[in-house]
């Protein structure tokens, strides 16, 4: 059984998830209003919010330890969150910083942090054969961390994630596939892409357990997410889950969802995971006003953090000529002919080969 | 820049030759020995041995857990090779022909090259892809392929294609250390198969010891005053071939063998271009958009005043055909070869 | 100085090979004058599409090469000689 303390870690997460969206909102529409033009603004580029997808990121990383790792797709700010990513080096890289992540060049779907063994990719079902990888590792290493790889259930179709069950499947790999299932692959919803309309019954074509969370309930999650990981981390092998989120704020900041009907948003709207967990929370004797302290401290750091990252520089032009590799040539041997990249190159690491 | 290479007197100071096969796993087995962080792992390369002998005997050593039969899924091997790589160890993943790379180029050019540069230098991917190219031996156009560029165009990945047994050893030291991922291609009729005869320039003397071939280091094969041969993989022996029947007619070809793509060793072809004035570039890969239009593109940036002539060869941009007389027909040939260098000398 | 040893392709043919008759050299390692150890592969041969190594039978050096790369031999054709190093 979940213990109140989980279920207050896991709220304060969410509400800090919710927020940090909410926020990235307002930050993201400066420059792009009235005309929305994608590039202008703090924070350019593509914006995939997560608004409604709390539960299932919290509910699951609550289970896990920073050397287990988690890739994550496209949409994933509040896996990140739960998984205990540095919160303000993650909002430098949205804001393209010289200090965020991935030194402004991986932006807001490519986050990496090794401190938590935290990666993305933007490329649908991509992340899941890297989490494999590293469930292999530690089974080669014989230690019992384990990987969980999160994807969107427009996701199931695509042939990297069933390859990854079957591989991993097949050598018996800790590793944990999360489908975060919001109805929605962009304008494509659900039933017009696959007839099962149960993600986790793909499970069944891989012999390997599938399991089905009908509702954002992050204590159904929690509980689903604590037996899978435990069966990775005992050796046991993989565990493939659905949990079914709401999208809250559009495929992408500036998605007018006219394909999307009406009742539908209301719906996504009226299915609050946080405000169930927090009735969940109220009936186990915590007060209003605990959880408004939590609130109130998760919306300090999404400020905090939010603050921080506006502050920091920009990345130097010529930093866009590093990190092409660990241990770079040591002479200009990839530069097609512009010599200005192998000096940022050549420094960090000696170039010897 | 080596520009004499030591590796001859090396080479010939072994009594012991090996086929280009027989020198990868050597060095391979090496440093699975030395750090238990390397595997291997790839369709048919356990009991198999690989169906190019790129693993034979690795399994009787090694066991199952370090010598991997996977499913017919490089998508998932191949990107769990790169989460293997970024959680630290040092796998090798066969692909078992290059032509295979379109249902899993993603893991390829999107995680597995650009996982360093994305995360800002955070992660870093040491993994080997090996994988097998070329053709010669009729069978046609999805197996067939050196696909060279397309590898060496997608920035991120180190691109190493040995010509020779010892070079197939040291560079493969060289791949497996190194940080970064490196794409080893081998040439499928160098390896020094039974049922494959290989030309006799690969099979060379191979120190028992380990040792590395730093990349970024072309070898001149055969310095010449008149002609600068460019070349890789096999049609290295071809140009050989090519610059003694030349030599009987006086005309002296440099060989230049370029032996890693990235990085590319771009002084090595300058110098000589310096010296010739004139340039041959030989590739088995597609013409357009290629390997030898990056080099005669190099040559005219950093030696424009001193090139006369410029002139290349390579698979005319038709896919691979079947037929003997078609494939001889679009693959590069001895004859070709003197025949060319003849044309810029005249 | 002691006699010369041979390499005898029968004593590499595989068992489940009895009945035939032809090998194929594929491969030599050394060279005449070579040096080697013994049990260090000479030369791989296929029979029946087989590739066996072949061993060398003393450490000393190869005095001779008798079936050329890429050359037919029958079964019990001595392949190459080691001369045993004193």
């Amino acid at each position: 059984m979940v213990s109140v303390t989980d279920l207050q870690t896991m709220y304060e997460q969410m509400v800090t998830a919710r927020h940090y969206e909410e926020r990235l909102v307002d930050e993201y529409l400066v420059g792009k209003q009235p005309a929305f033009d994608i590039s202008a603004g703090p924070i350019p580029g593509e914006l995939h919010l997560a608004a409604g997808h709390e539960a299932s990121g919290a509910g699951v990383c609550m289970h896990l330890r920073d050397d287990d790792t988690v890739t994550a797709p496209h949409r994933p700010h509040h896996i990140a969150i739960a998984k205990g990513v540095d919160l303000k080096r993650m909002t430098a890289e949205i804001f393209g910083r010289k200090t965020g992540l991935c030194r402004g060049k991986g932006g807001h779907m490519h986050l990496f942090d090794p401190d938590v063994n935290f990666a993305c990719s933007g490329i649908i079902a991509q992340g899941c054969p890297p989490a494999v990888g590293a469930a292999m590792a530690a089974k080669k290493r014989n230690t019992d961390s384990v990987a969980v790889a999160f994807l969107g259930e427009g996701a199931i179709d695509q042939g990297g994630f069933l390859e990854s069950l079957n591989l991993a499947a097949v050598h018996d790999l800790p590793v944990v596939f999360v489908v975060e299932d919001n109805d929605w692959a962009i304008s494509m919803p659900k039933d017009r892409v696959t007839d099962v309309q149960n993600g986790a019954q793909r499970a069944a074509g891989f012999d390997l357990p599938g399991v089905r969370i009908d509702s954002d309930d992050a204590t159904a999650v929690y509980e689903a997410a604590g037996e899978a990981v435990m069966r990775a981390r005992d050796g046991n092998g993989p565990t493939l889950i659905e949990v079914q989120v709401h999208r809250r704020m559009g495929h992408f900041m500036g998605d007018a969802e006219a394909y999307r009907p009406e009742a539908d948003i209301d719906r996504a709207k009226q299915r609050d995971s946080i405000e169930r967990l927090a009735e969940d929370l109220r009936s186990h004797g915590v007060t209003d006003d605990e959880l408004d302290e939590i609130r109130e401290r998760a919306h300090e750091r999404v400020e905090e953090a939010i603050s921080w990252a506006k502050e920091q520089p920009e990345p130097d032009p010529e930093e866009a000529y590093e990190n092409v590799f660990t241990n770079p040539p040591a002479q200009a041997a990839t530069d097609g002919g512009s010599a200005a990249d192998a000096s940022g190159d050549a420094d960090e690491t000696g170039g010897d080969n | 820049m080596a520009t004499e290479s030591r590796d001859y007197t090396e080479a010939t100071e072994t009594d012991r030759e090996l086929t280009m096969s027989r020198a990868m796993v050597e060095a391979i087995a090496w440093e699975m020995r030395e750090n238990e962080e390397v595997f291997y792992m790839g369709e048919d390369v356990a009991d198999y041995g690989g169906i190019f002998s790129s693993t034979t005997g690795l399994l009787d050593e090694f066991g199952r857990d370090r010598v991997m039969d996977v499913p017919i899924s490089e998508t998932a091997y191949l990107g769990a090779a790169v989460g293997a790589a970024q959680a630290g160890m040092r796998p090798i993943a066969e692909l078992m022909f290059v032509d295979f790379f379109g249902v899993a180029m993603d893991q390829i050019y999107n995680n597995m090259a650009k996982n360093t540069y994305m995360s800002g230098g955070s992660f870093s991917v040491p993994m080997v892809l090996t994988t097998a190219v070329g053709g010669t031996y009729n069978d046609a156009g999805q197996h067939s392929q050196t696909l060279y560029g397309t590898f060496a165009h997608l920035p991120g990945m180190k691109v190493v294609v040995p010509s020779t047994a010892y070079d197939a050893k040291g560079l493969m030291h060289s791949a497996i250390r190194d940080d970064d991922p490196v794409v080893y291609m081998f040439h499928k009729r160098l390896m020094g198969l039974g049922w494959m005869p290989s030309p006799s320039g690969p099979k060379t003397g191979v120190p028992k010891d380990d040792y590395t071939i730093p990349f970024g280091e072309a070898d001149v094969k055969r310095p010449g005053d008149d002609v600068t041969v460019v070349t890789l993989g096999l049609h290295v022996h071809r140009a050989m071939e090519a610059a003694e029947q030349l030599d009987d007619d006086g005309i002296d070809a440099e060989v230049i063998d370029l032996r890693t793509l990235v990085p590319l060793d771009t002084e090595t072809v300058l110098d000589s271009v310096r010296k010739t004035g004139k340039l041959l570039v030989v590739d088995e890969d597609y013409q357009s958009f290629g390997v030898t239009g990056e080099i005669i593109a190099r040559a005219a940036e950093g030696a424009l005043d001193d090139l006369s002539a410029v002139k290349r060869l390579a698979i005319p941009d038709v896919p691979i055909p079947y037929a003997r007389s078609l494939e001889d027909e679009v693959n590069p040939g001895t004859d070709d070869i003197a025949a060319a260098v003849r044309e810029l000398h005249e | 100085m002691s006699d010369a040893v041979d390499v005898n392709s029968t004593d590499s043919w595989p068992d489940d090979a009895d009945d035939v008759a032809e090998g194929y050299l594929a491969n030599w390692f050394v060279r005449e004058g070579s040096a080697v150890d013994e049990g260090e592969t000479l030369c791989e041969i296929q029979v029946e599409k087989v590739s066996i190594d072949v061993a060398a039978p003393a450490t000393g050096a190869v005095t001779e090469i008798l079936v050329a790369e890429g050359g037919d031999f029958d079964r019990g054709d001595v392949l190459a000689r080691v001369q045993p190093s004193a």
